[in-house]
Order: structure tokens, then sequence, then C-alpha cells
């Protein structure tokens, strides 16, 4: 069975964040990382679908709809294997605490409701640990729906699930697609130990959470840097030697 | 004058290919009938240098002259992908994993929208390597052979694999007298087996080799000797394309 990174003997862990579009995750994983941050601890953030490499491909199968559900699970995985390697893995091994908005369920969920069979899906992230933690953001289906349709924004063809032809209206699409993976969301649920968060109540009390179960379940202090990061060269004054606050590297740093 | 009584007459006759079971390697593409493709998957599989462009260009010839239509597909030509699997490879900065995956989806990028479509049509599919290469190549690089298998579980099982086979030495040779280079992947430099690019294309094609005979009892390729003349190489084909279209003269 997979196992984690801290039963692998790393010295990083992962968190991973989950849930649908509209949920809040991304805004908490945010001030989770700035918070993390402002703390000295070492921290890394990264976000589903953004490798460099791989992104003008998706993009392109994306914006030409060449995507079957094959292929899109492909090219997704390709891409979380180009982050997972090259990323992932060297700062996990460097101690570092690894952020992800999104990790491997957001595939197994899609993927699966896109009509590929699980085990194979399963079979393709085989090479990738667990996180260490997942919080999964358990809103009402309407109020991630609402977050996201309010707006009445334009639906990318992917997203809105239109290959599946579920329905004509992106809008109605949309909805029916989110059902779907929030099933499949709650059906993993117990089997990789999600923590689950409300995403029904206000940002800070959730936010508030968040911070208290990753104190509770990692000893933070371990992950702190042993000396504040030097500031860049071109933030250093030319002649005059300035002690620069340790607060306010952290935050040069954090804005890098 | 001549007239057409001295000549031999047209033969104006064309068969049909005979229809065979047909079956994916895993759970295959979601939605597709496997009832309703015709035609004929035959796929050439060695190294470079081995001849399979000149063979797949007789074959086409020959196939064509029977009356069939053909369709060819090969490894690194796909619309969704192909042009950033060429930048990867030039920069050399893509992880195994990432490199494998990003080859399986220009192949099921090309089965979906190449291969599938043309056997619906029924028409004959020559393809300038398969999984098998894909796989060999992974292998070589110490991947998971069950984590391959799942992620090749989609392809679909041919109807035909031909292996042209050439020692590494005569491979040397002929992509030198094409060349006069050798190729940075295909002589497996990323492996560090030796920074002698020569050294390296020999110790490779060996490794590789021997990943092809032992997938060989799996798959069931057909071995033929490549390192014989066009024309013989050719002939030893033709013969056993006719068993796999297995038409009723």
């Amino acid at each position: 069975m997979l196992k984690t990174f801290a039963e692998l003997k790393f010295p990083g862990r992962l968190i991973a964040v989950e849930g649908l579009d509209g949920s809040g995750k991304s805004t908490q994983i945010y001030l989770l990382k700035r918070w993390l941050e402002l703390q000295g601890v070492k921290v890394y953030f990264s976000e589903w679908n953004s490798s460099e490499l791989v992104k003008s491909a998706t993009s392109k199968g994306k914006k030409r709809e060449l995507l079957t559900p094959t292929t899109f699970s492909l090219i997704h995985a390709t891409d979380f294997a180009d982050r997972y390697e090259r990323h992932l893995v060297p700062l996990l091994r460097a101690g570092f605490i690894v952020l992800c908005d999104r990790y491997i369920f957001t595939a197994f969920a899609r993927d699966t409701v896109r009509g590929c069979p699980p085990e194979w899906v399963r079979g393709l992230y085989s090479f990738a640990a667990l996180p260490d933690l997942t919080f999964f953001f358990k809103a009402e289906l309407e109020v991630s729906l609402h977050r996201i349709l309010d707006g009445r924004p334009k639906l990318k063809y992917f997203e809105a699930g239109m290959d599946l032809h579920l329905s004509n209206d992106p809008y109605e699409s949309f909805r029916i697609f989110q059902g779907r993976i929030l099933e499949q969301y709650l059906a993993m649920s117990t089997e990789f130990d999600f923590l689950v968060i409300d995403a029904n109540r206000p940002i800070e009390v959730q936010q508030s959470d968040v911070r208290n179960l990753l104190a509770r379940k990692l000893n933070l202090a371990a992950f702190q840097r042993e000396y504040p990061l030097p500031s860049p060269p071109s933030a250093r004054p030319a002649r005059k030697v300035v002690k620069v606050e340790p607060e306010s590297v952290e935050d040069e740093y954090a804005q890098r | 004058m001549s007239t057409r009584s001295d000549k031999r007459p047209f033969d104006t006759r064309v068969f049909l290919p005979r229809p065979a079971p047909r079956r994916w390697y895993g759970h295959g593409i979601p939605g597709v009938d496997l009832n309703r493709l015709g035609g004929k998957l035959i796929v050439m599989e060695g190294a470079d240098g081995s001849g399979r462009s000149t063979q797949i260009a007789k074959l086409v010839q020959l196939l064509e002259a029977s009356g069939h239509a053909t369709v060819q597909v090969g490894l690194k030509r796909s619309t969704l992908v192909s042009e950033e699997l060429e930048l990867a490879k030039g920069g050399n900065i893509l992880s195994h994993t990432t490199l494998s995956l990003f080859y399986a989806t220009d192949f099921a990028d090309q089965l979906e929208n190449v291969i599938l479509p043309a056997l619906r049509a029924g028409a004959m599919v020559l393809a300038d390597r398969y999984i098998y290469t894909l796989m060999a190549r992974d292998l070589v690089r110490g991947m998971d052979e069950k984590w391959l298998k799942n992620l090749y579980g989609v392809a679909l099982v041919p109807d035909a694999v031909f292996y042209l086979n050439v020692p590494p030495e005569e491979l040397v040779q002929r992509t030198f007298a094409k060349n006069a280079a050798l190729d940075y992947w295909e002589s497996g430099m990323d492996l560090g087996l030796s920074r002698d690019i020569f050294d390296s294309f020999l110790k490779y094609q060996v490794l590789l080799t021997k990943e092809f005979k032992r997938m060989q009892t799996t798959y069931g390729f057909t071995i033929v000797d490549g390192s014989r003349s066009v024309e013989e190489t050719s002939a030893q084909l033709k013969s056993k394309i006719d068993s796999v279209l297995k038409h009723s003269h």
C-alpha cells in the first residue's frame, strides 16, 4: 500500500488541501502558507496543473478541446510527475513543509467521474507517496456552486465537464459534474484519512481550525529555519551595511 | 503495335482481410466498442537504423497494390504533445516518470485520434514503433514493470508485431552511413553507462535488445532478421503479412 512521506522517513512533510472549486480551499492554504512563513518555517507551495513544460500542452489540449478522458488523465499525471520529481521530492528531502493545492485525490475524483477505471488512475499515481495530512474542505454543494456561478463567469469547456455531455448548458453541466466529484471525495474521505473542515463557516474560523490541527499533528518547531534567510543581493545597499530585521527578511522571501 | 491480348490481363481482384478477435492489453479506452474496429494494426519495432521506415514504405506499397487503405502512425507524432515532448528531450530536464507519462500521453492521443478511427474505417494501420519501445526504454531505466503494464493497459493488441533484429555493431555502421552522429537518447547517454557515446550506444542497444527478447515471450513478437538486404527482409515480411491478412485466394 501507499505510504506517507513520514512513513518513508522523509525529513519534510506534505500537506494537501482538497475540495470542490469554490470550497475556499485556496484561500485557506494561502493563509496557512503566510502564517508558516512568518513563523520562520521552511515552506513551499505547489499548485495543481502548474508545471511549466507540460502547461503548454495542457492548455492547447483544453483550448482546442482535444482531450479525451484518457489523455486528460495522462496529461495531468505528466504535469504532476514533473512537479513531484523536480520540486516536491527534493524539497521534502531538504526538510520543507510542502503545501499542495490539490494532490492525487483530485485526479482520483475527476478522472473516475470522466469514466476512467479507478484502479487504472490509482495505478498511474502509485509512484507518489501519500500526504502526511490532507485537509478536505467540505462545503454544501450549493454554497460552492454559488461562489463560482454567482458572477456568471465564462466556464471553460473541461472545467464545466462539458466533455461528459451531461447537459448542453455549461452551468447545468458544471452543477452535475461538481456533484459527482463531491460524491467521489466523500467516498475517499475515510480511506485516506481526510481531515474534514466544515467550509460553510467564516474564513477565520476555518483558518483557526487548520492552524490548530497542523500544530497538533506536526512539531512545527522542527521545521523552522535555524538562521534567517539572507536578503537577495539586489535588496542590499551597495555600501552601507544595514542590519535587516528577521521578520522583514522572511517577508521578502515570501514575496519572491 | 502491341495489343492488350499479348499482355497478361490486369488482375482486378481485391481481397477482404479476414477479421480476427480483438482485445485490449488492459481496460483499454473507455467507451470504445471493439466490435466496430475493422482493418488491421501492424506494428514495426526495432532500433534506429534497423530499417523500420524502409520496410514500412515497402509494406504500404504492397498493401495499397492489394487494394487496402493504409494509415501510418509513429511515436512523438501527436497533435497534443509532440512539440512539447521534443522540447523536453532537447533540454534533458524531465525525470523518468514524467518523460514516461509524456510519451504515454502522446501514444494515447494517437491511439484515440488516429489508430482507432482508422480501424473503424477499415484501414490497415502501420505503426512505426508501439508501446514495446516505450516500455523497453523505461524498463532499461529501472521503472516498475507493473506500473508500466497498468499505464499501457489502454493499448489495443495489434494483429502483428514485427521486430527487426540487427546487431548493435551493424546499427552503428548504418547510423553513421546516414548521419555521421549518434543521437543522445538513442545512445542512452542519460543512463550514464559510459561517458563515451560510442561505447554507451553499444551498451544501451544490447540492454534494449535483451528487454525486447524478454518481452517477446509475453507479447509474441515475430522476430525478423533485419541484417539482410532490404529485399530479403521485405520478402520475409511479405509472407508473414499474408498470413495476418489471411486472404482466401
